[in-house]
């Protein structure tokens, strides 16, 4: 796939040891790399030291912080900013890759602190915030470090030209479509059955849209079963459903990969209801991956992942009426579910990790070329290195 | 005594701020040139790509001359009609892919996965240089830096309109 092999160095911003979709991009990249013949070390803040793979360098403790209508475990401050100074004069790196160099995190201060090839990727999608008047003059001298910027989707795009004023090219995430196009269809998910998978006990998965979709839609599919797949407590959810349709539900728990590629390929609708919040939607990919026909609420990023309705049903987001009708229409027109899941499994194919490192590489390609290797900032400014030799005799 | 530590202090922060600006000034101008340059490169590569191709059997005679034609005019341009001969070479190139792509053998189609590719890669370099100008030229346009000169004698960098849409 390339020329010749790189020392990439990779800054994850969020801690490695809490499932988050940036933390599984950059684990899949990693080691799709690494695989193909480079030399790749992520720095990311970890909870537990023990578990990291060997790739992985760590970073510190993080903390706790309010971002984007979610809890956001990042680290920063003065100790961890020498840390990541440690790792980007020791790691020789042709390159860095920073992944959202937007937020208070060890990406923004791995941007502060280098100079050098360097290509930041931006996932949140988010609706302008009138603080950036006040922190834009401080982040722009850094992001404009940046010699590439990635957008994960075209809300990712437009929150970054709205906000700093730039630009980006977008490349979506990555998934193995492989791990998914081999599930088994099991008859127990089989029948007229909607699936749905996430943290559903988070207001923004959506999963009480459904609810509330289920008494119009058992109406016309009186043998209709929901299964809600994912790690959570629910019980309180439970409580919501109406007595009379509670049985109609079925809490799986968090399911494997190989469940996951069996579930996609046995329910007759994927529903995602979200209800915003979501950039990419990597589920939504993997559904498609897995042959599964998908209904999914029409926020900025499932519309632009499903073409506009081409690869996947949309309804109107938090309508439930609006989704009870587009599952009830196609729970009773089977070719209609075929057409779609035909093309979804297509369009999944450009999700696959080989086109889409193919395109990062190409980005990582265009930035190293002419330029020297990653060093701190400070080296270069010309006190600094007058001061550094006095130090070192 | 005070009025004395606050005007020196102010004017250390004065003066970090002017190199700090310099130095990000500097960087900018630098990736003006490296990303030209790279463009510049990849964008050759293009032209003589699209004569192999002019020269196989994808091209008929009347769209080869065409092609030929286009791409002696995209690498003999100088730099005011650069980016128009580059836009004629792209019309030409799609011109003949939207037709031809149905049969093209074995051996034409390793060109042309060649050509995909060349083109994926400067949708991104056109992407990076226009980005790098702009970012030039918006903080070539502050006060400061025009006031002290921190520009030096770099030339202002100039937009190039990449007609990106037809690649």
């Amino acid at each position: 796939m390339l020329s010749r092999s790189l020392k990439i160095g990779i800054v994850c911003p969020y801690s490695w040891d809490t499932p988050g979709g940036v933390q599984n991009h950059i684990r899949d990249l990693a080691e799709f790399l690494i695989a193909s013949g480079h030399d790749v070390s992520v720095l990311a803040p970890a909870l537990d030291e023990t578990q990291l793979p060997d790739y992985v360098v760590n970073a510190g403790k993080p903390i706790s912080i309010p971002y984007n209508g979610a809890v956001a475990r990042v680290l920063f401050g003065p100790v961890a900013f020498a840390r990541v100074r440690q790792w980007i004069s020791q790691g020789d790196f042709d390159l860095l890759h920073l992944h959202e160099p937007a937020i208070p995190s060890i990406s923004l201060l791995a941007c502060w602190a280098a100079d050098g090839p360097m290509v930041g990727t931006f996932h949140a999608a988010a609706k302008r915030q009138k603080i950036i008047f006040a922190i834009g003059p401080i982040l722009e001298p850094a992001i404009e470090k940046l010699s590439a910027r990635i957008a994960v989707s075209e809300a990712a795009r437009l929150t970054l030209t709205d906000h700093l004023d730039t630009d980006a090219v977008i490349i979506p995430n990555g998934i193995y479509t492989d791990r998914y196009t081999d599930g088994k269809p099991q008859a127990k998910w089989s029948g007229n059955t909607i699936g749905f998978i996430g943290r559903f006990e988070e207001p923004r998965k959506g999963l009480s849209v459904l609810v509330d979709a289920l008494p119009v839609i058992s109406r016309f599919a009186p043998d209709v079963k929901v299964f809600v797949a994912g790690p959570g407590n629910p019980e309180e959810v439970i409580e919501s459903i109406d007595p009379q349709l509670r049985q109609r539900f079925e809490f799986l728990g968090k399911i494997s990969e190989t469940e996951k590629a069996d579930f996609m390929s046995s329910v007759a609708v994927y529903v995602a209801p979200n209800t915003g919040g979501e950039s990419f939607g990597i589920i939504l990919a993997e559904a498609l991956a897995g042959g599964a026909c998908v209904i999914a609420s029409d926020i900025p990023a499932f519309d632009d992942l499903l073409g506009q309705g081409e690869y996947g049903a949309l309804f109107e987001s938090e309508s439930s009426t609006a989704l009870a009708k587009v599952v009830i229409d196609l729970l009773r027109d089977e070719k209609k579910r075929k057409d779609l899941s035909r093309r979804g499994k297509a369009r999944a194919a450009m999700f696959d990790w080989t086109v889409v490192a193919q395109q990062i590489f190409s980005v990582y390609e265009m930035s190293i070329v002419g330029s020297q290797k990653v060093r701190l900032a400070s080296d270069t400014r010309p006190w600094n290195r007058f001061l550094s030799k006095e130090e070192k005799p | 005594m005070t009025r004395w530590l606050v005007s020196v202090l102010l004017l250390l922060v004065t003066l970090w701020y002017l190199s700090f600006t310099a130095t990000r000034l500097d960087r900018l101008h630098h990736r003006v040139e490296t990303s030209w340059a790279n463009l510049d490169v990849l964008l050759q590569k293009r032209a003589a790509v699209a004569l192999e191709i002019a020269h196989s059997d994808i091209a008929d005679p009347a769209s080869s001359m065409l092609l030929t034609a286009a791409a002696y005019q995209a690498r003999d341009a100088n730099i005011q009609n650069r980016s128009q001969a580059e836009s004629g070479l792209s019309g030409a190139l799609g011109l003949l892919l939207e037709d031809s792509a149905h049969l093209a053998t074995a051996a034409d189609s390793a060109l042309l996965t060649e050509l995909s590719a060349l083109t994926d890669k400067i949708r991104v370099a056109i992407a990076i240089h226009t980005d790098s100008v702009a970012r030039t030229q918006m903080i070539r346009r502050k006060l400061i830096v025009r006031l002290f000169r921190l520009a030096g004698t770099a030339p202002l960098p100039i937009t190039y309109e990449f007609e990106s849409d037809v690649l």
